[in-house]
């Protein structure tokens, strides 16, 4: 009895820690399932989306580093890009309330409409619940999930870690990368970078 | 027109406080003292202020170590960052986030600049995320050396465009400065710049240092973490690696010490960025609070006998 109780109270405490000392996103392996609001109001869920690529882009839209990729256009046309050939795009905001990056549904919509930002959603995380899963710690960190649901890519969007518009043109864009190394068939040479930016607001 | 080795100098506000503190040694009323020590204080606060130029959140100075510029002999320059309550800059590894400040020296021919030193950085702390960096204020030194046949006639003028990056915990602002100063050039060695001196002194004290002769040092690696085996001849109770490298150990994963006979163990998690074997662990190693000493050192080959032979140690030159 003694022992089946300490038993239980072991495997709840290895289950309650298990969360927090997994990586829970590991390249190679399978990308852990979300749900999430989108700022439409739809219901998203990772595996609804099984078949298809899937990028995450997290995103705040005070950072400067996000600033650098939404004012030279850059993100717009990558999601226009890839969104075009058939890969789902969500754009994540993980900034708790009242810090950097938070916004209503109403206001993500705005900044989407004016920047001309095109992603399959933008996903409201303000709990960090998703952020949190994907130990996204930068904005904008990205990451690529292949139509098996198998996490292909993890890290920074390009290879020039600097807020300056003019480091977009010439930059390896490490996204297109792996997606155009997926889609050939390939092997993607380069599956996680190191996250640049704006460090995520939870 | 400046005096030699600063970049602007504002005579005035410094022999004010000078002589305003003089003035309060005399007989004289609390109300008048308490006044003059406030005016001191506005008068020490404006003139620290107008001695940098400005950058997001605080001031940058360039500030060279010596009143002139002697051929054939090298020169310190610090790079003097002194920033507002809750901002930071960032080390030369900035952790999860930000970057370092980086300097785009303009120098005349026959000046050539060498690595930058970087002081002791701290740990800045938010959720998950793990950054390192400075707050308050603090000096990046580097040394310029001077070719032997440098011709001694005008004053050189050294600048530096200096790109960074300022935080608080809420928000980064990117800024950028030009930087600049003119400086004789003379035979004679140069002596001191009677300001810098202090500054150069006590930016040297925060920079970590060689380790010592007769320390030994030993990286085996796990699956998923570094055990640094540190062999000092006394106990340690408290260690943290600041790792030079990006994308090694996981910034924000608890550094566990044990200690051992001798020394201390400290087991580092890798990052989950790291994918290829790495040959070396380089980085800064704080000890018992505050002393910092570079280390590099080889890792263990598979295979070797565990802690049962003495590890030469590299120090870093920058």
């Amino acid at each position: 009895m003694k022992h089946s109780t300490l038993y239980s109270m072991l495997v709840a405490l290895v289950l309650c820690t298990f969360p927090l000392l997994s990586s829970a996103a590991k390249v190679g392996e399978a990308a852990p399932e979300f749900k999430g609001t989108a700022s439409d109001g739809k219901m998203i869920r990772l595996s609804d989306y099984h078949g298809k690529y899937v990028v995450l882009e997290w995103h705040n839209n005070g950072c400067p580093y996000v600033g650098k990729h939404y004012n030279s256009g850059n993100m717009q046309r990558l999601q226009k890009r890839w969104t075009g050939e058939g890969v789902v795009w969500f754009t994540i905001l993980s900034s708790a309330p009242h810090k950097q990056g938070y916004v209503t549904a109403s206001e993500e919509n705005d900044y989407m409409a004016k920047m001309h930002a095109v992603p399959t959603a933008a996903l409201l995380d303000p709990t960090g619940e998703i952020g949190h899963l994907y130990e996204a710690k930068t904005s904008p960190q990205m990451f690529v999930i292949n139509p098996q649901g198998v996490l292909i890519y993890d890290g920074a969007i390009d290879d020039k870690p600097t807020t300056d518009l003019n480091d977009v043109p010439g930059a390896t864009n490490y996204v297109s990368v792996a997606l155009e190394q997926a889609m050939a068939g390939k092997h993607v040479e380069t599956p996680v970078t190191r996250p640049y930016g704006c460090s995520v607001k939870y | 027109m400046t005096r030699a080795g600063h970049q602007i100098i504002k005579n005035m506000p410094e022999g004010l406080c000078i002589k305003t503190r003089m003035q309060g040694r005399n007989p004289s009323s609390c109300l008048s003292r308490a006044l003059t020590l406030g005016v001191t204080m506005l008068l020490c606060a404006a003139s620290a202020q107008a001695a940098g130029t400005p950058i997001p959140h605080g001031t940058l100075e360039l500030i060279a170590e010596n009143q002139w510029i002697a051929a054939g002999r090298n020169l310190c320059f610090g790079l003097r960052f002194q920033l507002e309550k809750g901002w930071h800059i960032y080390w030369v590894n900035p952790g999860d986030s930000g970057e370092p400040p980086r300097v785009k020296w303009q120098l005349p021919a026959g000046l050539t600049a060498g690595a930058m030193e970087w002081p002791t950085p701290r740990r800045f702390e938010a959720s998950s995320i793990v950054d390192f960096g400075y707050e308050d204020a603090v000096m990046l030194i580097v040394q310029l050396h001077a070719e032997p046949n440098l011709a001694a006639q005008q004053p050189i003028r050294i600048s530096a465009g200096v790109r960074l990056l300022v935080c608080s915990h809420e928000m980064c602002i990117p800024g950028k400065a030009q930087l600049s100063l003119t400086l004789p050039i003379k035979s004679q060695p140069p002596p001191p710049d009677a300001r810098s001196i202090d500054l150069f002194s006590a930016t040297r004290k925060s920079l970590p240092r060689p380790v010592p002769g007769n320390w030994r040092f030993n990286v085996a690696e796990a699956d998923d973490s570094f055990a640094l085996t540190a062999n000092l001849g006394h106990q340690i109770t408290q260690a943290i690696f600041f790792p030079l490298a990006e994308s090694q150990i996981e910034n924000a994963a608890p550094q566990t010490l044990l200690p051992v006979a001798g020394g201390f163990r400290l087991r580092l998690r890798k990052s989950n960025q790291l994918l290829k074997p790495i040959e070396r662990l380089k980085g800064v190693l704080v000890l018992s609070g505050d002393r910092a000493y570079l280390i590099d050192v080889p890792l263990s080959k598979p295979g070797a006998a565990r802690g049962g032979y003495a590890i030469e140690i590299h120090t870093p030159q920058s």
